[in-house]
């Protein structure tokens, strides 16, 4: 029973991070059940996948109503982070422990850089939406092209070829970490392709469900999820997002950040050193 | 842009999928937990297709517990399938290949998985 609730508490407080961090918390759950519980890599990568996947749906349904995500370019980009995602899961079940270990330490670390770097800068609202509205007024109708159909207003979806080889990737390091890879749609779509920032969260958001879904297909399958830990886990997760959906405007994100990076960086080295060890 | 009926309608499925997920794994999880069952016990009831529906009749915890997991991993799809209806009724046929193409790769993940 002392497990069962550990185990729910530890999803709850990874959804809350992921909530309010946005980045799903699938990057806390693999560390979290390895490290804390014991279980095999794979498994916790199967288990974070099926998390992954409840946090997605039930904020992109949110963010879907409200009119957020675009759903057109969510869904031709998804066409390949699902390819991707395929590949990944059927890679991950021929990759030695160690050396998934290893990767994922280096997962972690990119990412605690990548945040810890964020913290340095303050982003004035301008760069994280680039140019759109100059954009929205060029934008043409008629015989648009295929990118310019999946734009949104006040925005022009451009760099397509580069939306897709991000999506690639995210999709492949998605299911080899069983994370949901915003940390690659959000600033490709963001930075790449001309998409405002709010719409590109929403968008990976609503793009991680059928990813996850595509690589958790091959888990679930290959005997890579427990039922016995995915379940109270996802709860745990679907909980902590929940709450944290509503503690976001109380919390400092500096502050939030700043700790979390001090996690990603403890965590990335107790995994390098299982899978070195 | 994609209609907003459309939108709406994709995000009552991913609302449903999830919440029917998650009720169902609350139930499994409370079934297990009051069987005594621990979450670190080994070796795990494993996933059987064929044994799903026999459980769950049966209200046995672990039929409770795979059919939400197989609901939460298959609601993308569902909202993906009503994507599909829904742009097929827009007549947007570029949007209605894209989908089935996601379907089919979805199709394919669960048989390359099952080593089919």
């Amino acid at each position: 029973m002392a497990q069962l609730l550990f185990l729910m508490a530890g999803g709850a407080i990874a959804g809350v991070f992921g909530a309010l961090l946005g980045l799903g918390g699938g990057i806390l759950i693999v560390p979290l059940l390895t490290l804390g519980f014991g279980m095999p890599l794979r498994e916790s990568i199967g288990t974070s996948l099926v998390c992954v996947i409840v946090t997605s749906s039930a904020a992109a349904s949110v963010y879907l109503r409200r009119d957020v995500a675009n759903l057109r370019l969510g869904m031709t980009l998804e066409l390949f982070t699902a390819t991707a995602a395929m590949a990944g899961g059927l890679i991950a079940f021929v990759l030695p422990d160690r050396a998934l270990a290893v990767m994922f330490a280096a997962l972690l670390l990119a990412v605690a850089v990548t945040m810890a770097d964020g913290l340095r800068r303050t982003p004035p609202a301008a760069s994280s939406e680039p140019a759109t509205q100059e954009r929205a007024a060029t934008t043409p109708s008629g015989r648009a092209g295929f990118a310019e159909s999946l734009s949104g207003p006040g925005y022009r979806v451009r760099n397509m070829g580069l939306g897709v080889a991000g999506s690639l990737l995210a999709g492949l390091v998605s299911a080899l970490f069983g994370v949901g890879g915003g940390i690659v749609k959000v600033p490709v779509m963001n930075l790449v392709m001309g998409v405002p920032l709010r719409v590109a969260t929403a968008t990976s958001n609503l793009m991680i469900g059928v990813t996850a879904s595509a690589g958790a297909l091959v888990y679930l399958y290959r005997g890579g999820i427990n039922p016995l830990v995915t379940a109270p886990a996802a709860l745990g997760v679907f909980a902590g997002a929940s709450v944290a959906s509503r503690l976001s405007h109380r919390v400092n994100p500096h502050v939030l950040r700043i700790l979390f990076v001090v996690v990603l960086l403890f965590t990335a080295i107790q995994m390098a050193s299982k899978g070195l060890s | 842009m994609t209609t907003p009926a459309l939108q709406r309608a994709v995000g009552a499925v991913l609302t449903i999928g999830t919440g029917l997920g998650v009720a169902l794994l609350a139930l499994g999880v409370v079934q297990m937990a009051a069987a005594g069952a621990g979450p670190l016990d080994r070796p795990f009831p494993p996933f059987d297709p064929g044994k799903l529906v026999p459980d769950v009749i049966a209200l046995r915890g672990q039929g409770f517990l795979w059919l939400g997991l197989l609901v939460v991993v298959v609601t993308p799809a569902a909202r993906v399938l009503a994507s599909l209806i829904g742009f097929a009724l827009e007549r947007d046929r570029r949007m209605v290949g894209v989908a089935l193409a996601i379907l089919a790769v979805i199709g394919l993940s669960a048989s390359l998985g099952a080593g089919v």
